[in-house]
């Protein structure tokens, strides 16, 4: 049974990776789980310094999700690559760095310093915070603000670019193709679904820095109809995020289109989800007789389309 | 080591009101555990509620590869945990966080817990006495129905002086008022260990500093993941030596912390801080 993908010229043997910010910086989790169970890791997002992050409360739990405004707390890209990296590079997993900016300068030059790190196979380009007062959701809210942010990493680094977009915007698509057209390799989607839950009690948002972003099972029809607009947007492959919590949800993500999924919230409901994942998903590929995940992505039958064969992408 | 996996429940004791003591079977937390770390445990395998939820261990015991907390159903968690039945299955991960630090000879310890802030305080208790410590609880809640926990704890030996704000039992007040009284009465070296509503909390880290005794909190923010990923939990501590305040896991690198490092809500910086920059 093949599980193995290529997204965009980052080779997974796997198609199942960590999203950024709901596994840290991998290393968290080592001697509790084997890390090379996964494909990959996309680590938490970094500047190039260290940052503090919101106010506290930082989550809360809502039906079926998790709203959050974390703020993109990190070590800061030079803390990583001295520190985290010699370690996490012993695992046989692919290693993706979740790229932040304040500015599209700042975005180049995380960018450059991961280009020289040896042992980062990709980078997602985080233009899709909801988080942050600067950066993050401003990038991401704009197709020509993303085209600039793509374009200004594509000049510094050869690494596969994953710009991950944001679901906060009314045509997925504009973005999508706008990331195309400045070099993007693949796209991530998507980000967290801005949301605001209110303590009735006090009348004040329940998360300190007052709105925040959903994720979890609650999201998942919208990040699937997401990712599937911008599967048929755009000739590159995407990586499906959202919710995913069992084989049967990534599977979703992989017929609409994706190449790969993330992870994320499931991480901390389950951080052994890989593997149980992992077995669903072959004794899904058995039972539908295939023989490799691949044969799954883009076969969506849609109402009132031709029978699609499997689009996008270099696999 | 941390271990995450299934867990069954192997006993259920209703001890009045919305209160549960649960016994789960987990070999590594049971082995492992210290006074002061917490399990991250959802019941059944289900996708709702999504979160797990931390609580403190109450007692743990190696020879039956079991652990047992003290549980009180007030949300959807705590209430799925509450209604499991025997046999039935939970997701646990633990081991988990730092615990209270030993208590140093010739020193009384003074544990205060507010309502079902407690918690610790039996594996705490229990452990001080093994070593030929002294342990005096005060325990506190609004009525006798927050104190459900008195006469096991007071079965299991410690020293309890419980208060209740409207008089039900023990001292009528706040359980800083029998603390306080104590302390006045008292000479010995004392240490205090705080578990409780974060109003409480602040109350003993205030009276720790006043008299110049050494006090360790165990805080409880909504957590995440339990192992210092979602970065979720945080809270403000600064030692003597920062120049500010820095964010730090609940999970990881608490949840017991020194009460004179904590900046508590409405500060802004420890006493611990405020005590370094009065003597420069």
């Amino acid at each position: 049974m093949k599980l193995a993908v290529e997204v965009g010229g980052l080779r997974l043997k796997n198609p199942l990776l960590a999203a950024s910010g709901t596994f840290g910086y991998g290393v968290e989790y080592e001697g509790l789980i084997d890390l090379a169970t996964l494909g990959g890791i996309v680590s938490k997002g970094l500047y190039l310094e260290p940052r503090d992050g919101a106010p506290p409360p930082r989550i809360v739990e809502t039906p079926s999700g998790l709203l959050n405004a974390i703020g993109l707390q990190g070590i800061g890209i030079h803390a990583f690559v001295a520190d985290v990296l010699p370690r996490l590079r012993k695992h046989d997993t692919a290693l993706v760095v979740n790229v932040c900016g304040d500015t599209v300068e700042e975005y180049a030059e995380v960018a450059r310093v991961c280009d020289a790190a040896p042992g980062i196979a990709g980078l997602e380009i985080n233009i899709s915070c909801p988080n942050v007062k600067q950066g993050g959701m401003a990038f991401g809210g704009d197709p020509r603000m993303t085209h600039a942010v793509v374009a200004a990493v594509r000049a510094v680094t050869r690494l596969p670019l994953i710009p991950k977009l944001s679901p906060n915007v009314a045509d997925i698509a504009v973005f999508a193709r706008a990331a195309e057209e400045a070099g993007a390799d693949a796209l991530s989607c998507i980000n967290t679904l801005l949301g605001l839950a209110i303590d009735v009690e006090t009348r004040r948002p329940k998360l300190g820095f007052g709105t925040g972003g959903l994720s979890g099972p609650a999201i998942r029809p919208v990040a699937v109809r997401m990712a599937w607009q911008a599967a048929r947007a755009v000739r590159i492959p995407v990586i499906g995020i959202g919710g995913i919590a069992s084989a049967q949800d990534a599977l979703e993500f992989l017929i609409a289109g994706c190449h790969a999924v993330e992870i994320g919230t499931a991480n901390f409901v389950d951080p052994g989800i890989y593997e149980r994942i992992l077995g669903e998903l072959r004794a899904y590929l058995e039972r539908h007789g295939n023989s490799d995940i691949r044969e799954v992505v883009g076969t969506l039958e849609y109402p009132g389309e031709p029978k699609q064969c499997q689009i996008g992408g270099t696999s | 080591m941390p271990a995450n996996r299934t867990s069954s429940l192997i006993g259920r004791e209703g001890i009045g009101g919305a209160y549960f003591l649960l016994t789960f079977r987990h070999a590594e937390t049971a082995r492992e555990a210290r006074p002061g770390q917490f399990v991250m445990i959802k019941a059944g395998l289900s996708a709702e509620p999504p979160l797990r939820r931390p609580f403190s261990i109450l007692e743990a015991s190696p020879e039956r590869e079991s652990f047992t907390l003290f549980v009180k159903a007030i949300g959807p968690g705590s209430s799925a945990l509450c209604t499991l039945p025997i046999g039935g299955v939970a997701q646990c991960l633990g081991p988990l966080g730092h615990a209270f630090s030993a208590l140093p000879e010739g020193t009384e310890a003074l544990l205060v817990g507010g309502g079902y802030g407690v918690a610790p305080f039996s594996f705490l208790g229990a452990e001080i006495g093994r070593s030929g410590g002294r342990a005096r609880l005060f325990y506190g809640g609004r009525t006798a129905a927050d104190l459900p926990l008195l006469a096991r704890l007071r079965e299991q030996g410690l020293d309890v002086a419980p208060a209740t704000e409207d008089g039900s039992v023990g001292t009528s007040g706040q359980v800083t008022v029998p603390l306080q009284a104590h302390l006045d009465a008292q000479a010995r070296p004392q240490r205090l260990y705080a578990c409780g509503p974060e109003a409480m909390m602040h109350a003993v880290a205030r009276i720790a500093a006043a008299r110049g005794l050494e006090a360790e909190v165990s805080l409880d923010p909504w957590m995440g993941c339990g192992m210092g990923t979602c970065l979720g939990c945080v809270v403000r501590v600064q030692g003597p030596g920062d120049a500010r305040w820095k964010y730090r896991c609940a999970c990881t690198e608490g949840p017991v912390f020194d009460a004179a490092r904590v900046v508590w809500p409405g500060e802004t910086e420890s006493r611990a801080r405020q005590a370094a920059g009065a003597r420069t």
